[in-house]
């Protein structure tokens, strides 16, 4: 064991956690490179902080770090000296354990003899410094993978044994890391012989193996002090918060298996390319192909393994054709494997969060991103509202103020508040407030927008009380509870085609829907607005309708049951608009929203063109005074419409919907 | 269809070769000869035009450089090298020194691939008397080897400089994508140095050919420069008198569609017809520039003044811009540093973007009319066989009477040894060339 | 693919249509391989190399070049007959050429703008792939065919078995030999995605995108990787097109992508161009 130059007496600093001045690193890596041993390790080479051997601290990438996304890295300069400042580049480990090139058998002919002879195994000692905590999941993978099985690749194990892992701690993330959510990091935790973490004037290290605890007493350490400890565990814990949890491992499998025909497949093959690229930056990906080259006597064969893809179009083909042929099929493989089947074959996901395939995707397709559509764990059930407003009790509301007006059609008004009850920020569509002038009654109301800082609520004025909110001026303070009442469930959307039928006002409540859809348009299909009015000057909102129309991908159709002079669209009722429309049931779901015939008639018919009971949702309106589910008015059935509703499914609602005197 | 017609006195000789050998690309034969008088001299091209001139309209330049080089699959650098220096001249682009002298490297690796495969694979086998090399072979194995190996040479150098020996991919505005570590041009020094021994010795063989007899001192035509021997730059000279800039070619030469032909002619406008291009043009205008072992050899062969008069000499002026090439690489791989700036940033700005280099048959002339958006709006380009064609011409004149005597498939072979001499490459053409005499 | 049986010493012949023999001279530059190849095979017709001729039959022809004027439409199909097993090299034999982006193009105006008498020039108003016209064998892609590949071919022929020419994207080849992205690390435009492999992804090695001269893969999602390079690269429609408008442009998709983006403005006999194009400083 080392001295310190303070004459320190001896201290256990064979278990760690010891520190290494910044100075003294050269020591490890000549220590590493003992009898001709190679090390490797991170350099920046062409643009990039890639794994190369390296012989002096000089290689080593410092005051370097990266930034990377879907699609895209850089490097960038960093303003300190760092030399682990940089997160997982281009290359992997697998480079050295499992390369994409190495002769296989030497094939002889000779009359009618023929030999096969195993080529040699180039297996060179190395040493591997700057592992990080989901690269050494993914060389414990690859281990079970080639080693762990009935049959073993020996190459891999020739390569594999003896390699001297230093890891380093990660310091920093990507946006594109999900370690934590595979449960792989960012901490180090085993695997490795020697770990480091890098603080500003040297490094933590700690052993955990043999090999690393004789590293260890050769090197020039010194007791790690309380506050350096503390910064290295500090430092590791900001990444975690950073990295956050992008996806939902638990249950993944059954939730992944299960939706082999969701319709996002299709979807993110018309972006994929097929490249392969993810499949051979993946640290665990091991599918290789043999290839087979001769020379002009054809009497000596040499075969070679080189990686392959499940990508390419030739990977799965028999004489009768392939198994997988449509790039779809082939992106559905890849994804199922690695987190769902591999679990199946070898006891882990074969993903270890460490996002090359985001990076490295040349259009920048982020697997994350395709989970969470096709296998998201969010409950498919419309859930009562979970946001608690402040004015929570009958006899409780909060005042907002008018922000501005503005005429909708003859009779209704969009009215914009602001400085509303905090809960408002955090509604959802399809939701309602009961809105209040002292005097009047109060009046549930849809909510026809959400707003950073307040809500839009669209009011006919039919009565006194309606007219009286009409009324109102900017500057005018109007009392509101809310927001009540279930949402529409736009999670049961993704990924499928969107009906949304309604009239006159009913756009209302379906307008944050809409809004929603546009928001992330591409994760739901093909969204149909089938809209209808009494006349032109009724339909509501009518510069949004051009612009979903004409920019954001939502198919509109008008119509109006009397038409003007100006009026160039179809007349009738709006049940007639889409009986001419074509859709496919099976992916379907539906929203409307409308007087209680109109909605029973449009449940009908989209039932009678098969769409299931349980994808048509409708919002009831019913006598409502507190909004919360206790002054008894609301009740429909089993449900009291303000608080289990006003959003259901006809599934739910059974018999009772249409049903007279419910 | 030869055969001689002894007919009332009447001497008449048709030399007619439907599908010449032994040169890159299409071209046939035919001359005809009454009682000693050339009735009729055709060198006929009926290679097919691929209209570069048009599918170079509306791409950008470095496009550009990636499009010419398939006008010929021998000489793709020297297409790469005319646009880019062209285009660099007109933008005002000011390269790395560094990156100049791998220009030139890159030119002696294409100069090392197209003299050796042309000396040794399709001209030799004439002075020898073989119909290929590859006949040449069974009995003179190693003189082939040698030759391949030296034809590898200059291959590995494209290479590792663009990434491919045919149409390398590496060559742009303002540098090179990509460039050698010092290490990649050692590991290739031994090959190169071997190489250079390999000209030396041809230039030896070459030399002690037989030469058949011929005598025509051509005008000629070169790049010359005060201290390199002519590869990128230089000043367009004649042998009478002619001294531009490398871009000021429409100066005094232009070229013009022949009536009854497909050809554009090169001539030059002070009506004083054909000139010659290529290394033994190169030989008499620049010799001065050659490098000292290539200065060697040329003494020691003795054949300066041969190489001026008789076009069946080019062989050993092929021969001596070998050593030139091996010889200067050499020095440039043994200076190489990394450029600091291998690829400098550049914006266009519309004009005329000219130059001219020497490919290794000859100077090579492109013109690009540039416009506002960065674009090809127009291009000229005039290879060096195109400029040829009036001397080919007055040569099958010449040659005429020095064949007379000899029995007729001799004096067809003897024929296209001359053609050959040109080193003709009529892919580059892309125009078609189609020559005809009328009665003299 | 299919199989011909092959002779003791096949008779091979080495013919050019419209190229710049880049293909053809691939053969001569296997300098470690060549004397080896001709004791295999009988070289019997090769007018580059040899002036020894013959008219056939050949056990194998390997054919450079388009068609690209009416001689060579009965040519290749007279050389059909008399050929076995028939090889085209090379993008102009396999895809049309760079000569085929003038397929999109006025031909009359091709003609008239180089020549002023375009009434001598006998060309066809498309450069067409061999394929076009006859069946064919085997074909080595790329401008030009990769040296391994015509190996490749040439053993597997001497064994009677199937050559080994992957079809995957130039991105499996970067990443076996561990050259970076260009696209994701330096946002230079790569068709390697969308390109058969065999080249040794040299390009990118030599740090510039892949211009596709090996034309397009099975199942290329030429449509996908154009839609992305527009959004994300922010690129004009007509950049992307001039993208697809390389050696391989006639051959699907491709093909579509260039007549769909624009990208060629060959043929077109205006000569000043007011700015319809909408983008502006040439992109290097």
């Amino acid at each position: 064991m080392v001295m310190t130059s303070s004459g320190r007496g001896p201290k256990p600093i064979a278990e760690g956690p010891a520190f290494l001045a910044r100075a003294d690193l050269q020591v490890l890596l000549d220590l590493l490179r003992e009898d001709g041993r190679t090390l490797i390790g991170p350099t920046l080479d062409a643009g990039a902080i890639v794994y190369d051997e390296i012989a002096s601290v000089e290689d080593l990438p410092r005051g370097w770090g990266d930034e990377q996304g879907p699609g895209r890295y850089r490097v960038r300069r960093r303003s300190d000296e760092r030399l682990f400042g940089y997160v997982v580049g281009p290359t992997s480990w697998k480079k050295w354990t499992f390369p994409s090139l190495i002769p296989l058998t030497k094939g002889t002919r000779d009359g009618h003899r023929v030999s096969f002879e195993p080529a040699p195994i180039d297996a060179p000692k190395l040493a591997f410094l700057g592992v990080r905590a989901c690269e050494l999941a993914a060389l414990g993978v690859q281990d079970r993978v080639l080693a762990g099985g009935p049959f073993t690749d020996p190459d891999f194990v020739a390569r594999r044994a003896g390699i001297i892992v230093v890891a380093v701690q990660c310091t920093t993330s990507a946006p594109t890391c999900f370690c934590t959510s595979m449960g792989t990091g960012p901490e180090v935790t085993s695997g490795y012989d020697l770990s480091l973490t890098e603080l500003d004037d040297g490094f933590l290290v700690a052993a955990g193996s043999r090999v690393g605890r004789d590293l260890l007493e050769r090197l020039p350490l010194r007791p790690a002090s309380a506050t350096e400890q503390y910064g290295a565990a500090a430092v590791v814990a900001n990444v975690r918060a950073r990295i956050g949890d992008p996806v939902t491992a638990d249950g993944l499998h059954d939730r992944l298996l299960a939706q082999l025909d969701h319709p996002r497949w299709a979807q993110v093959a018309e972006r994929c390319i097929t490249c392969g690229n993810c499949t051979l930056v993946c640290p665990t990906c091991f599918c290789t192909t043999v290839s087979q080259s001769t020379d002009l006597t054809g009497d000596h064969a040499l075969s070679e393994r080189i990686w392959d893809s499940c990508f390419s179009p030739g990977f799965a083909k028999v004489a009768g054709g392939s198994f997988r042929s449509r790039p779809r099929d082939r992106y559905r493989q890849w994804l199922t494997h690695k987190f769902a089947t591999w679990l199946d074959q070898f006891g882990t996901f074969g993903c270890t969060g460490c996002g090359r395939c985001i990076t490295w995707c040349p259009v920048g397709i982020d697997v994350r991103e395709e989970l969470n559509a096709i296998a998201p764990a969010v409950s498919l059930a419309p859930e009562a509202a979970i946001v608690e407003p402040v004015a929570a009790a009958p006899n409780d509301f909060v005042a907002a103020r008018v922000l501005a007006t503005r005429p909708e059609t003859p009779g209704t008004v969009t009215l914009s508040l602001t400085g509303t009850d905090p809960a408002f920020a955090r509604g959802s569509t399809g939701q309602f407030a009961m809105v209040a002038l002292p005097g009047f009654p109060p009046l549930p109301i849809s909510i026809s927008r959400f707003l950073p800082d307040g809500i839009e609520l669209t009011i006919r004025g039919a009565g006194p009380a309606t007219k009286a909110l009409a009324g109102l001026q900017i500057g005018d303070q109007v009392g509101l509870r809310g927001p009540l009442g279930n949402n529409w469930p736009l999670d049961r959307a993704v990924g499928r085609d969107l009906v949304i039928v309604t009239g006159g006002i009913g756009l209302a409540p379906l307008r944050p829907v809409i809004h929603a859809i546009i928001a992330d348009r591409r994760r739901y299909g093909d969204v149909k607005l089938f809209y209808g009015a009494r006349t032109p000057v009724d339909l509501h909102y009518r510069d949004e309708l051009e612009r979903w129309s004409k920019q954001d991908g939502i198919d509109v159709s008008l119509t109006v049951d009397r038409a003007g002079p100006e009026w160039h669209g179809r007349v009738g009722v709006v049940t007639q608009l889409f009986d001419q429309a074509v859709w496919d049931a099976s992916n379907m779901i539906a929203f409307v929203c409308g007087p209680e015939r109109m909605m029973q008639a449009t449940a009908t018919t989209l039932a009678g063109r098969g769409v299931p009971a349980s994808r048509i949702y409708v919002t009831l309106e019913r006598h409502m005074e507190c909004g919360i589910g206790l002054c008894g008015h609301c009740q429909m059935g089993k449900y009291f419409v303000c608080r289990d509703g006003p959003v259901f499914s006809i599934a739910q609602l059974g018999d009772n919907f249409g049903r007279e005197g419910i | 269809m030869h055969g001689t017609e002894a007919q009332k006195g009447v001497d008449e000789r048709l030399y007619d070769v439907g599908e010449l050998t032994r040169v890159e690309g299409e071209g046939s034969l035919r001359l005809r000869v009454r009682n000693g008088k050339v009735l009729e001299a055709r060198f006929g091209i009926f290679e097919t035009p691929r209209y570069f001139e048009q599918l170079v309209v509306g791409r950008t330049p470095d496009e550009v450089i990636d499009i010419v080089a398939r006008i010929c699959g021998i000489c793709p650098v020297a297409y790469q090298m005319s646009a880019v220096h062209g285009f660099e001249d007109l933008f005002g682009v000011r390269i790395d020194p560094a990156v100049r002298a791998l220009r030139r490297l890159l030119y002696c690796g294409e100069w090392i691939e197209s003299h050796a495969l042309h000396v040794y694979l399709l001209h030799a086998p004439d002075f020898l008397g073989y119909e290929s090399a590859i006949a040449m072979a069974a009995d003179h194995r190693p003189l082939v080897e040698q030759a391949l190996r030296m034809k590898k040479a200059g291959n590995q150098l494209i290479r590792i400089l663009g990434g491919r020996s045919i149409h390398p991919v590496s060559v742009r505005v303002g540098g090179f994508s990509r460039v050698p570590k010092r290490r990649e041009l050692e590991d290739h020094r031994a090959a190169m140095a071997a190489g250079l021994e390999l000209a030396q010795a041809t230039v030896r063989l070459t030399a002690g050919l037989p030469m058949p007899a011929f005598t025509r001192e051509p005008r000629v035509v070169s790049l010359r420069h005060a201290a390199e021997y002519p590869f990128n730059d230089g000043r367009i000279v004649s042998s009478d008198g002619i001294d531009l800039a490398p871009s000021e070619w429409r100066s005094a030469f232009e070229e013009h569609q022949v009536e009854g032909t497909n050809a554009l002619h090169a001539r030059t406008l002070d009506g004083k017809g054909a000139y010659l291009v290529g290394p033994a043009a190169r030989v008499v205008l620049a010799a001065g520039q050659l490098h000292p072992l290539a200065k060697e050899a040329l003494e020691e062969s003795g054949q300066s003044d041969l190489i001026r008069t008789n076009i069946y000499a080019s062989i050993v002026a092929r021969s001596v811009e070998l050593v030139h090439a091996f010889a200067e690489a050499l020095d440039i791989i043994d200076a190489y540093r990394p450029p600091t700036d291998p690829l400098v940033p550049w914006t266009s700005r519309p004009g005329v973007a000219a130059w001219a280099t020497e490919a290794p048959r000859g100077l090579l002339f492109h013109r690009y009319e540039v416009d506002e958006m960065g674009r090809i709006r127009a291009a000229q380009i005039v290879p060096p066989t195109s400029q040829n064609q009036a001397a080919i011409e007055k040569d099958l004149i010449t040659a005429a009477a020095g064949v007379l005597d000899l029995p007729h498939a001799e004096a067809t072979v003897r024929l296209e040894q001359m053609i050959r001499s040109y080193d003709p490459c009529i892919s580059c053409a892309t125009h078609f060339l189609d020559l005809r005499i009328d009665e003299a | 693919m299919t199989h011909a049986p092959v002779a003791a010493r096949p008779r091979v012949g080495v013919v050019k249509f419209a190229s710049c023999d880049g293909c053809q001279l691939t053969l001569l530059n296997l300098e470690d391989e060549l004397l080896s190849i001709v004791e295999h095979f009988e070289i019997v017709d090769f007018p580059e190399a040899s002036s020894s001729r013959s008219a056939g039959p050949y056990d194998v022809l390997f054919v450079e070049g388009s068609v690209s004027e009416p001689a060579h439409v009965e040519r290749i199909v007279e050389l059909r007959r008399r050929a076995r097993f028939l090889v085209t090299i090379g993008a102009c034999a396999t895809a049309g050429g760079i000569q085929a982006l003038r397929n999109w193009g006025d031909h009359d105006a091709f003609r008239a703008s180089v020549y002023a008498h375009p009434e001598f020039i006998h060309s066809l108003a498309k450069s067409t792939p061999i394929a076009e016209h006859v069946p064919v064998d085997a074909e080595l892609r790329g401008c030009p065919i990769d040296p391994g590949q015509l190996v490749e071919l040439l053993t597997a022929l001497t064994t009677g078995r199937r050559p080994q020419l992957r079809d995957e994207s130039v991105c499996m080849e970067c990443k076996r030999r561990g050259v970076v992205c260009v696209m994701v690390s330096k946002g230079i435009p790569c068709l390697g995605q969308v390109t058969q492999t065999g080249c040794g992804a040299i390009c990118p090695r030599y740090g510039r995108g892949c211009y596709g001269c090996f034309g397009p893969r099975e199942q290329a999602n030429a449509a996908g990787l154009a839609r992305h390079l527009q959004a994300a690269g922010d690129r004009p429609q007509e950049e992307v097109g001039r993208l697809f408008a390389g050696f391989t442009a006639y051959s699907e998709p491709f093909r579509s992508m260039v007549t769909d983006l624009g990208g060629t403005r060959t043929g077109r006999r205006e000569t000043v161009d007011g700015g319809p194009l909408g983008d502006n400083d040439a992109r290097h």
